[in-house]
């Protein structure tokens, strides 16, 4: 809880720096195109390495102020499948959200901070296949509501550009542990992303 | 009011919001602490114990024994007041039993990579040491279904291992999300081989989980064991439970809040 507090406090103290900046260019040049798409690959590294392909697409309102939209197709546990005799099949999750963003421009960077809500669906199967004792299966399906923070960094200005994002769920809600080797609730569920963005419009 | 304010202002708000819903619960009523330096694992144990409210010492109250006491005492001593009011039961005494060494050697029965191993030299801090003291300076119940053990992850692990290798300990066993993949399920070897002395006995076992909980390692083992439980233990009152839409952490405290309500419905 604490460490997603101070990430939230240098994220904001990060955006009003660079929106002060802003004040000092020339309005309107970055502006130019309303309609980003942006498909990524990505990963959630905690506890064990998930691997996403994802894609945003954002809807400039304002100058500052955009529609987004988060699609994300999450294959969960991808190099731990076979575990003490425990198989895991069809481990993946299914994310779509949408959102409101605020953008602020440096010289060369577009830094976004936006509140994204939606719907993901999980689903894995786990079988327990010990020779030494009875095999059992067990598959979950579950749709669940998600809500998070997302920061985006946009790397240039032309048509092609770099996009970096970071994301932080909300839901559920942070649980605090003294495990000295575990991760504070949400922050075991943080996911990063790169991905090429085309400006379209 | 120019647009960037008009912006950060509600987004600054509504995060405030959702991140104060984390709301802090303190142990009700009187708590007393000390450290027991055990001779068995040669480490200090801080413990607290949360009294029931109007505690009677010439009464004989059942005892919950926390593990990961630090994260859990306070939330359990809550939850405990408050359902023992809900059913109209007397309140049980609760038992912090704070870190003296690592969670993955007190709580874990064998060495591999993800545990060292200490669970037998801890089982005997706490069968040995602890409980003496506690029936000794407290009025405890000194029999076996007077005795709880709640664990989480790790600590689950350890109440499974209690429940299979030291029976005669503990009556009660609150298991959330436990490791019951550790050591290629080792604890189902334990549960073989002890099933024959153990299965007539009376038991309480609570066995809670996060639907979410999909690191590969958590459900199918979950699952197999309660079905050992329901199929094996004609004494047993045992009750599964998944929470929604939550994970490893998340499902923790609503599985507290779930365990205790089980308790305290067949106490």
């Amino acid at each position: 809880m604490k460490n997603i507090q101070i990430f939230i406090a240098i994220l904001f103290s990060g955006t009003l720096s660079s929106s002060a900046q802003d004040s000092s260019l020339p309005a309107g040049k970055k502006a130019t195109y309303k309609i980003t798409v942006e498909p990524g690959i990505g990963i959630s590294p905690m506890p064990i390495m998930d691997m996403a392909l994802s894609n945003i697409v954002q809807v400039r309102l304002t100058r500052r102020l955009s529609a987004i939209s988060y699609t994300s197709i999450r294959e969960n546990n991808l190099f731990l499948r076979n575990f003490n005799y425990i198989k895991s099949t069809n481990n993946y999750t299914l994310t779509q959200k949408l959102g409101v963003g605020s953008s602020f421009y440096t010289k060369r960077n577009i830094h976004t901070l936006s509140l994204l809500a939606g719907i993901t669906y999980d689903t894995y199967h786990e079988t327990l296949d010990n020779p030494r004792f009875e095999r059992v299966d067990m598959k979950v399906e579950s749709w669940r509501p998600d809500m998070g923070i997302m920061y985006k960094l946009t790397l240039g200005g032309k048509k092609y550009f770099f996009s970096y994002r970071m994301y932080i769920p909300l839901f559920p809600y942070p649980v605090k542990t003294a495990d000295s080797t575990g991760i504070e609730g949400n922050m075991a569920n943080v996911s990063f992303e790169i991905g090429l963005g085309i400006r379209i419009k | 009011m120019d647009t960037k304010t008009i912006i950060i202002i509600p987004l600054a708000i509504i995060l405030l919001l959702v991140m104060s819903c984390n709301k802090r619960i303190t142990a009700p009523g009187r708590v007393q602490q000390f450290t027991i330096q055990s001779m068995h694992t040669s480490a200090a144990y801080d413990i607290k114990v949360a009294l029931p409210e109007n505690y009677n010492g010439n009464k004989k109250y059942s005892a919950v024994y926390v593990l990961d006491g630090e994260d859990n005492f306070n939330f359990v001593a809550y939850h405990s007041k408050k359902l023992s009011d809900n059913y109209g039961k007397e309140n049980v005494l609760v038992v912090s039993i704070g870190y003296g060494r690592n969670r993955t050697l007190d709580y874990t029965p064998t060495s591999v990579p993800q545990g060292q191993g200490g669970a037998p030299a801890f089982m005997d801090f706490i069968s040995n040491e602890l409980i003496p003291r506690i029936e000794s300076d407290f009025a405890a119940d000194t029999s076996r279904t007077g005795r709880v053990i709640l664990g989480h992850s790790f600590g689950g692990l350890f109440g499974a291992y209690a429940f299979t290798k030291h029976n005669n300990v503990f009556g009660n066993y609150l298991l959330l999300s436990p490791s019951l993949w550790y050591d290629n399920e080792i604890v189902f070897q334990y549960e073989q081989e002890n099933r024959q002395s153990i299965r007539d006995k009376n038991h309480l076992v609570f066995l809670g989980i996060g639907q979410l909980e999909n690191s590969g390692r958590m459900q199918a083992p979950f699952q197999a064991f309660h079905l050992r439980l329901n199929d094996n233990y004609p004494g047993i009152k045992l009750r599964k439970n998944t929470v929604s839409q939550m994970d490893h952490v998340s499902s923790r405290n609503p599985n507290i809040i779930n365990a205790l309500d089980f308790y305290f419905q067949n106490k």
